[in-house]
C-alpha cells in the first residue's frame, strides 16, 4: 500500500514537473514574489511583533522548555517515518526518546534521552519521499506559510496528519478546534521567535531578499535530494578562475 | 587499442587525483583552526574597544579570505562584461559589506566553538573542504564547511557552507537577480551595496 502511494506521488511529480530547474518559470516567479511580499507584510505587522512580545515576556530557559516539548510532540512522526524509510535502529531510537522524554522529561520539556545517548534526529514524510527518489518539484511561496517545494509541502501536510496532537484533537470533539489552533499558534510563534535574529540579519544585508530566501531554502534541501548519487556534496560546484 | 585507451584514461585519472591530492589537507585544516581560534581569542573574547575589535576583524578577514576570487565568482557572467573600474569598485564594496556584516555576526558567536571533523576532497583544482560542526543550544549541531584554496603554499578561504548553504552561491543568485531587475545593472548593485554599508 505504502509503496503504491510513493509510486503515485513520484509519477505525479515527475509528469507534472519534468523540466524543473534552478530558475523559476516567469509566471511562477511573478506569483512567488507577490506572495513573498504579502507574507513579509503579514510578518511585519503580525508575526514579528507577536514573536518579539513572546520573547519579552519569557526567559530563554522557558522558551527552550517550550521548544523541547513541541519537538517531543513530533517524535512519533519521526518514528513513523523512520519505519517507512526502513531504518529500524533510528525508529527505535525515536520511540525510546518519545517514551523517556514524555515521562521522565516531564512531557518533553527536558530532553533526558539525549543525555542517555538517544540523540535527536528528526525526520518527516518529505525526507521519506526523498529516500524513495521522489523529485522535489518546483519552488513556491505558500500564503502565510512561506517557502515550499511541492514535495516539502506534501511532507508538511502528511506530518500534520500523523502528529499525535491532530489525533488528540480529533478524538475530543468539544475542544477539537481549540487544541488544533492553539498548538499551531504556539508552534508558529515559537518558530518565528527562534528565527528573529537570523532573518533580521539576512534581510538587512540582502539586496534581493526573495532570491536569498529561495536560494538558501533550495540549497539546504540538496543534501536529502541526492537519491542514488555517490554522495558528492551539492556545494562542490566548479569554482575555478577561468569559469567567469 | 582498448588497452591504450584504458591506459590513457587511467593516466588522466591519476593525474586528476594527484592534482587534487596536492592540497595539504592537514595544513588546510590547521589554517582554518588557527583562523577561527585567532578570531575567538583576539576578537570575541577580547576586552579591547569595539573600534579595535572591528579593526582586528577586518585584518583577519582580509588575510584569511580571498575576497577578489569570491567576488569574481559571485558576479558570474556579469564579471566578464564589467569594466575594470566596475570590477574594482564592486570588489571594494563587496569587501566592505562583508567585513561589516561578519564582524557583527562574529560577535554573536560568543560562547560557541567549532569542532573540526577532518577534510573532504573538492572537484576544483587546489581546493579542499574543511569540515566542522558548531554545537547549538536545543538543536542539532550546525554543520559549517570551509572551502579552502591553496596557492603557492598559502591557504585562503573561498567559501563558507553553513547547513549546506554556500554563501558564494547564495550571493551569486541574489546579485544576478538584482542586476537582471535593476535598470542600472551592475552600477545599480554597487550603489545598493554602498547604501547597505552606510546604514547602521
Amino acid at each position: 500500500m505504502f509503496k503504491h502511494l510513493i509510486a503515485c506521488v513520484a509519477v505525479f511529480l515527475s509528469i507534472s514537473f519534468p523540466a524543473f530547474s534552478q530558475e523559476d518559470e516567469n509566471w511562477l516567479e511573478t506569483y512567488n514574489r507577490n506572495m513573498f511580499g504579502f507574507n513579509m507584510t503579514v510578518d511585519k505587522y503580525i508575526m514579528k511583533p507577536v514573536a518579539k512580545a513572546y520573547r519579552s515576556v519569557t526567559t530563554k530557559d522557558i522558551r527552550n522548555r517550550i521548544t523541547s516539548a513541541l519537538d517531543n510532540t513530533e517524535e512519533p512522526v519521526t518514528a513513523l517515518n523512520y519505519l517507512l524509510q526502513l531504518k529500524p535502529k533510528k525508529n527505535l531510537n525515536s520511540i525510546g526518546r518519545f517514551l523517556i522524554n514524555t515521562t521522565l522529561g516531564l512531557g518533553g520539556m527536558f530532553d533526558v534521552a539525549s543525555g542517555w545517548g538517544l540523540k535527536k534526529e528528526p525526520t518527516g514524510f518529505d525526507e521519506t519521499l526523498a529516500e524513495y527518489c521522489v523529485p522535489d518539484g518546483p519552488f513556491f511561496m505558500a500564503p502565510f506559510f512561506g517557502p515550499f517545494t511541492v514535495r516539502s509541502a506534501t511532507g508538511y501536510i502528511a506530518d500534520g496528519f500523523s502528529n499525535p496532537i491532530y489525533w488528540a484533537a480529533i478524538n475530543d470533539k468539544n475542544y477539537s478546534a481549540k487544541i488544533s489552533y492553539s498548538y499551531a499558534a504556539v508552534k508558529a510563534i515559537n518558530s518565528r521567535e527562534r528565527s528573529l535574529d537570523l532573518l533580521d540579519d539576512l534581510e538587512k544585508n540582502s539586496v534581493d531578499f526573495y532570491s536569498t530566501v529561495r536560494s538558501a531554502y533550495l540549497q539546504n534541501r540538496q543534501k536529502m535530494n541526492q537519491c542514488g548519487s555517490d554522495n558528492v556534496p551539492s556545494y562542490d560546484f566548479d569554482f575555478d578562475d577561468e569559469d567567469y | 587499442m582498448k588497452k591504450h585507451i584504458a591506459f590513457i584514461f587511467s593516466a588522466l585519472f591519476l593525474f586528476a587525483q594527484s592534482a587534487n591530492a596536492e592540497v595539504d589537507a592537514a595544513g588546510a585544516e590547521n589554517f582554518v583552526k588557527n583562523t577561527t581560534q585567532e578570531g575567538i581569542v583576539e576578537i570575541i573574547n577580547s576586552n579591547a574597544s569595539q573600534a579595535e575589535r572591528d579593526a582586528r576583524f577586518e585584518k583577519l578577514f582580509n588575510s584569511a579570505l580571498d575576497v577578489k576570487f569570491i567576488g569574481q565568482f559571485v558576479l558570474g557572467r556579469n564579471w566578464r562584461t564589467a569594466s575594470a573600474e566596475q570590477r574594482e569598485k564592486f570588489i571594494d564594496v563587496y569587501r566592505k559589506l562583508n567585513v561589516k556584516t561578519w564582524s557583527k555576526r562574529f560577535d554573536e558567536f560568543k560562547g560557541k566553538e567549532f569542532i573540526f571533523k577532518g577534510t573532504s576532497p573538492s572537484s576544483s583544482d587546489n581546493q579542499i573542504f574543511v569540515n566542522s560542526v558548531v554545537p547549538m543550544e536545543n538543536a542539532q549541531p550546525a554543520s559549517v564547511v570551509w572551502r579552502v584554496k591553496e596557492k603557492d603554499g598559502k591557504f585562503k578561504i573561498v567559501d563558507i557552507i553553513i547547513e549546506n548553504v554556500s554563501l558564494a552561491i547564495t550571493a551569486r543568485n541574489e546579485y544576478s537577480a538584482f542586476i537582471k531587475k535593476s535598470p542600472d545593472g551592475l552600477n545599480g548593485l554597487i550603489a545598493d551595496l554602498e547604501k547597505k554599508i552606510a546604514q547602521e
